[in-house]
């Protein structure tokens, strides 16, 4: 019996992911706030403890946290960043 | 056919892949050498196969060799059967009349081929045989100066297959496509077509019926979270498995369409862990023309237009987009309405103007309205003598949603207003608009007693004494006149909230 599929079947091949970075002395560590409430705490705690392994650290924030980072956002992060830490929940 | 002879070119073929467009035999061999595998749905030493050589698909292609699998079974069978294999190398669907499958002249399956990177048939192994797989894997690998990964040494290391599907004669392969799935219920439960209840499987004809003859390749656009792609007979599938009689399709389609409006957020929706699930709204002559119920009982269940149509644009967001409960879609505890949430409104009867023409349609215009809400809460009041009484009693009903000091509630409250509630509303000449000025002012609170617990940041930056009210504004109060004539009892439903979701009202395309 031939059924109409309700799912999308293409397969998507994952994304490769970038060389892993293990040491935080020079890196340039993005800080993503997704402004959720206190999120900024969380990530402020997290800043200090970066800079004293000598990472650079500078903020990103997306728009709402309900919806995807924006494209631009996501390419600033790449561009500027070795690594990324995403401030979830409240 | 026979099989093609050693060292000679193989049969070209061009087949749907699951990742989309087709893929050749020159494609295949691009790169290299390639391993084409036949395999079938219903064959089990096929699965013990994909299953097995699952494990060296990421080493080969490492090593620049190609893997392709063919399944005499449509796309999404094929899909299905590989995933549930975790085989993650190219997979090709060959449905019948299985060209390809005579052209190789198979005779059982699984029938794995080596082909060399000129094309030509440099070996194949018949059945699941560990050693000789061994063999043409190790050949493959020579080929490319790679070493060669190793095939499990599970038992069993032999195991014969079944008859490939290009070897029936027709009259089998007619007994075949009616016998269908031994339970096709219980089919539509394993491949995951469902929402948790029994579905009506979405057959060719189901599904060809819904479209009427719409273009089944047309696209609404991606589904969030997951994003697939609401093509029209993705669509149609979803409202046939919802159990929607094809007279519901226009209403479906503009459902669907309005909750991929961005100003939607239908995907924040799909993934919160709030409870919300999506209402639709159904106005005007379409909602009485395919029976969407308003009456007694509006809330469900017991009606199908109400009950298929809120599932299937579900079914659109979990399926097709992939939101599935406990998977993408994260919500903590849900609620029954999430399994569809269809009303409409009491137009005729209520004293006054529906929703849509509220949001600026004329009266008969069909038209669907989509909004993100909680479940709905039931406000009992048989005693009040006014409406101002009512209104503060309807109101304050509202005052808990969400969390009880969550004020302004920073979203919409839809409140389902019954027909004794209305009428006293309508013999006092109160409009909906008078209605919601009076709950917005009837519910406020000075700050100080809002500071427990989850506050909005307006009562920590108000002074104790300042007045904060339950909604920002008026308008943030949406009525909608339903229900049965006996009982008085109306409802408030709470918000979706930090989505930045819009309420959106589409035209329904039809005519009667």
């Amino acid at each position: 019996m031939e059924y109409v599929s309700p799912f999308d079947e293409r397969r998507r091949e994952p994304e490769p992911l970038a060389p892993r970075r293990h040491a935080l002395q020079g890196a340039r560590v993005a800080l993503l706030d997704i402004t959720k409430r206190r999120g900024d705490e969380f990530l402020d705690r997290i800043e200090e403890r970066l800079r004293e392994h000598g990472a650079e650290t500078f903020r990103v924030a997306k728009e709402i946290f309900s919806k995807p980072a924006e494209p631009e956002l996501i390419r600033r992060i790449a561009n500027r960043g070795d690594l990324a830490v995403e401030g979830l929940a409240d | 056919m026979a099989a093609p002879a050693p060292r000679t070119r193989a049969p070209s073929f061009a087949l749907p892949s699951t990742t989309g467009g087709s893929l050749g035999l020159d494609d295949l061999v691009a790169g290299g050498p390639a391993l084409l595998i036949f395999a079938s749905e219903e064959c089990p030493t096929c699965a013990l196969a994909l299953r097995r050589l699952a494990a060296i698909v990421a080493p080969l292609q490492a090593a620049g060799v190609g893997l392709a699998v063919v399944f005499e079974d449509p796309l999404d069978v094929a899909a299905r059967v590989a995933r549930d294999a975790r085989f993650k190398g190219t997979v090709l669907a060959e449905p019948a009349p299985y060209d390809t499958s005579r052209a190789y002249g198979l005779e059982s399956l699984p029938t794995t081929i080596l082909l060399d990177r000129d094309a030509a048939v440099a070996g194949t192994v018949v059945g699941w045989d560990a050693e000789a797989l061994s063999a043409l894997v190790g050949e493959a690998c020579a080929a490319v100066g790679a070493p060669a990964p190793a095939i499990t040494s599970e038992r069993p290391r032999k195991k014969p297959g079944c008859a490939a599907k290009s070897t029936y004669d027709d009259e089998m392969l007619a007994l075949i496509d009616r016998a269908g799935a031994a339970d096709e219920m219980e089919d539509m439960f394993e491949r995951g077509w469902t929402d948790g209840l029994p579905v009506v499987p979405p057959t060719r004809s189901r599904v060809d019926a819904m479209l009427a003859g719409r273009d089944p390749h047309e696209s609404l656009g991606e589904v969030p979270p997951g994003t697939g792609e609401a093509t029209l007979e993705r669509v149609a599938a979803c409202a046939v498995l919802a159990g929607c009689r094809p007279e519901y399709f226009p209403v479906v389609l503009a459902a669907v369409e309005a909750a991929l409006d961005p100003a939607f957020n239908v995907g924040g929706q799909a993934v919160t862990t709030q409870p919300a699930g999506q209402l639709v709204i159904v106005s005007g002559p379409v909602a009485a023309a395919i029976g969407v119920h308003s009456g007694m009982g509006v809330l469900g269940p017991g009606f199908r237009a109400n009950l298929t149509i809120g599932r299937a644009l579900r079914l659109v967001v979990t399926l097709t987009g992939g939101g599935a409960p406990g998977r993408l879609d994260r919500s903590t505890l849900g609620h029954p309405g999430k399994l569809g949430f269809c009303i409409a409104e009491n137009e005729d009867g209520s004293p006054w103007e529906p929703l849509h023409v509220e949001r600026g349609f004329a009266r008969d215009d069909s038209v669907v309205t989509v909004v993100g809400c909680d479940a709905p809460l039931s406000i009992s009041d048989h005693r009040a003598t006014t409406p101002a009484e009512l209104a503060e009693i309807l109101g304050w009903a509202g005052a808990a949603t969400w969390s009880p000091n969550w004020w302004p509630l920073g979203g919409t409250s839809v409140y389902v207003v019954c027909p004794e509630h209305q009428a006293m509303f309508g013999a006092a000449g109160w409009s909906k608009q008078r209605l919601r000025e009076a709950m917005f002012d009837a519910v406020r609170k000075p700050a100080r007693e809002l500071r427990r617990g989850e506050t909005t940041p307006q009562v920590h930056a108000a002074a104790p004494d300042d007045v904060i009210t339950k909604w920002d504004r008026p308008d943030d109060i949406v009525l909608l006149a339903a229900g049965g004539e006996a009982g008085r009892y109306s409802a408030v439903l709470g918000p979706c909230l930090g989505m930045n979701s819009q309420m959106v009202s589409l035209e329904v395309a039809w005519s009667t």
